[in-house]
């Protein structure tokens, strides 16, 4: 088996773009990652593409762009993890030799679909019954309110800390300021306990990585583990709540990939569209048990100068979510990171990076998609 | 309050009005009509499918076999009463539908979880009994069982 490497990075700036093509964010996004992986375009023998909303054939439009015609290319949707499920198909394909330069890349272009959230899907059972996104994680986090004992002020720390760290990120579509618990909580209401301030908004934006083998660069990161899993029933029969079962499964296979335990990850990106979303999140990889993950913002373990610091980018919250971009803009974070080449967002420990992109809203199953990679910087 | 969020309603405004999308969002919000995927009521029940090996209750039609079992599978009756596993209150508007309206995860007694309206907009407690009483536009509303 070849080891599979991160080459490069690269991202679009994230906001609202409508007089943009789209296809412009992703060559802002690519010619970055070429740049950063010290490639020329003709040494890229395929193309992965993770994007929700497309449109169809931005692919290859941003193809004929780059004149990078001829070799394989196929676009991948899993909702929000699309991105990160491009980048896993070329993880695997490189790991397996069939290709040796691979660029992945992550679209979305929202601003000139929706013109407020995300309009529910009417194919889908509880998206025909009018459950919106946040409506969906606003069910958990009554679940987490009434199960758990958890507070509306230990949800508002979630996004307390992610705005404070979207500050210092200059490609983020939300840095004008950073809120308070009380300002939090006091935002507009959007699913009951879910405020505006705890919803990720609706971006445009791309990202790029560039994955081959080991080519003897310490600059490269070695991929110490890629796993996806699909949805499973969720259902009746289970006391999780909806996208917890998920993570965790994608988390146990990749922990064992990697040969390490949660504690020994330094930093972590992880699926922040809403402030419960980092909690489940947390307790499925590990870092605290169940019932217990709204404790890790209020007590200072996932600030960026804590002890696990996580989404140091603001993460979704701030940066914004163009869902096929945002495992490609985590992964470019983690890279900026590991690399220790973060600016002022740079984290104390960056030797081990995780990250973590959870997409789903099909009725009955507990997630469409989710994917864990596991990073390291060489020493 | 911070600034920052009013950036996306103002610039969103009316962005993508009217335009064709890849998404479907139906012709309640606006869109061509589709194959309605929600559950059904009739004549007092909620129809769907149950398991002849393992009793799995799922409230579809038409699945092939068990999603559990792989055994094969019938159409079955489930009972209009069951316990909430959670709810909700939106408020935001979403499709045709207007805030503040209540949503709620309903599991149905020896059936299925389903989705569910609640008749009065409110977040109830968990565990808390309820009775599918009829629908609106097609979604199956729930309300209190003792009114």
């Amino acid at each position: 088996m070849i080891q599979p490497m991160l080459w490069g990075v690269g991202t679009s700036a994230y906001g609202l773009f409508p007089e943009r093509r789209v296809e412009s964010l992703a060559w802002d996004a690519i010619a970055e990652a070429v740049r950063d992986a010290g490639v020329t375009p003709g040494q890229i023998d395929a193309v992965i593409v993770g994007s929700v909303f497309g449109p169809p054939g931005v692919a290859t439009r941003v193809q004929h762009g780059l004149g990078l015609g001829g070799i394989p290319m196929w676009t991948i949707e899993n909702a929000c993890a699309s991105g990160t499920s491009a980048y896993h198909e070329a993880v695997e394909a490189v790991r397996l030799g069939r290709f040796g330069c691979v660029l992945v890349l992550g679209v979305d272009q929202m601003s000139t679909l929706f013109s407020g959230a995300i309009v529910p899907e009417a194919t889908d059972p509880e998206g025909a019954a009018s459950l919106p996104l946040p409506g969906l994680y606003a069910l958990q986090a009554q679940r987490y309110l009434g199960e758990f004992g958890v507070t509306p002020e230990q949800l508002a720390a979630v996004a307390v800390k992610n705005k404070r760290n979207g500050l210092d990120n200059p490609r983020a579509q939300l840095r004008a300021a950073a809120p308070t618990v009380a300002e939090v909580l006091s935002s507009r209401m959007i699913a009951d306990p879910l405020t505006l301030l705890q919803c990720c908004p609706t971006s445009d934006g791309a990202g790029a990585v560039i994955v081959g083998p080991d080519r003897g660069n310490r600059d490269d990161l070695r991929i110490e583990a890629s796993v996806t899993v699909s949805g499973m029933l969720w259902d009746q029969r289970g006391s999780d709540v909806w996208g917890y079962a998920s993570v965790a499964r994608a988390a146990e296979k990749a922990f064992a990939q990697a040969g390490r335990t949660p504690a020994e990850i330094d930093v972590l990106e992880v699926h922040d569209a809403f402030t419960i979303g980092e909690i489940i999140t947390l307790e499925a990889l590990g870092l605290a048990p169940r019932g217990k993950g709204a404790e890790l913002a209020p007590s200072g373990h996932t600030a960026r100068d804590g002890a696990q610091p996580v989404n140091p980018s603001g993460g979704l919250l701030s940066r914004g979510h163009p869902l096929g971009a945002t495992g490609t803009a985590q992964l470019a974070e983690i890279a900026w990171q590991l690399r220790g080449r973060a600016d002022a967002r740079q984290v104390a420990q960056h030797r081990v990076g995780l990250v973590e992109t959870m997409g789903g809203s099909a009725a009955g199953m507990d997630g469409n998609a989710c994917v864990i990679t596991i990073l390291s910087a060489q020493q | 309050m911070p600034s920052d969020l009013g950036t996306t309603r103002r610039a969103a405004s009316e962005l993508g009005v009217g335009r064709p999308t890849k998404r479907r969002p139906g012709a309640a919000a606006g869109g061509l009509p589709v194959a309605d995927p929600r559950p059904v009521l009739q004549d007092g029940a909620v129809l769907g499918c149950r398991c002849t090996v393992c009793r799995y209750p799922v409230a579809q039609l038409g699945i092939p076999w068990c999603p559990v079992c792989y055994s094969p599978v019938v159409p079955d009756r489930f009972a209009v009463s069951g316990a909430v596993w959670s709810s909700t209150v939106v408020a935001i508007r979403v499709g045709a539908l207007r805030p503040p309206f209540g949503l709620a995860y309903l599991d149905l007694d020896d059936g299925p979880r389903i989705l569910v309206r609640l008749a009065e907009p409110a977040v109830v407690t968990i565990g808390t009994r309820l009775i599918i009483t009829g629908t609106d536009s097609g979604d199956l509303l729930a309300a209190g069982e003792a009114s």
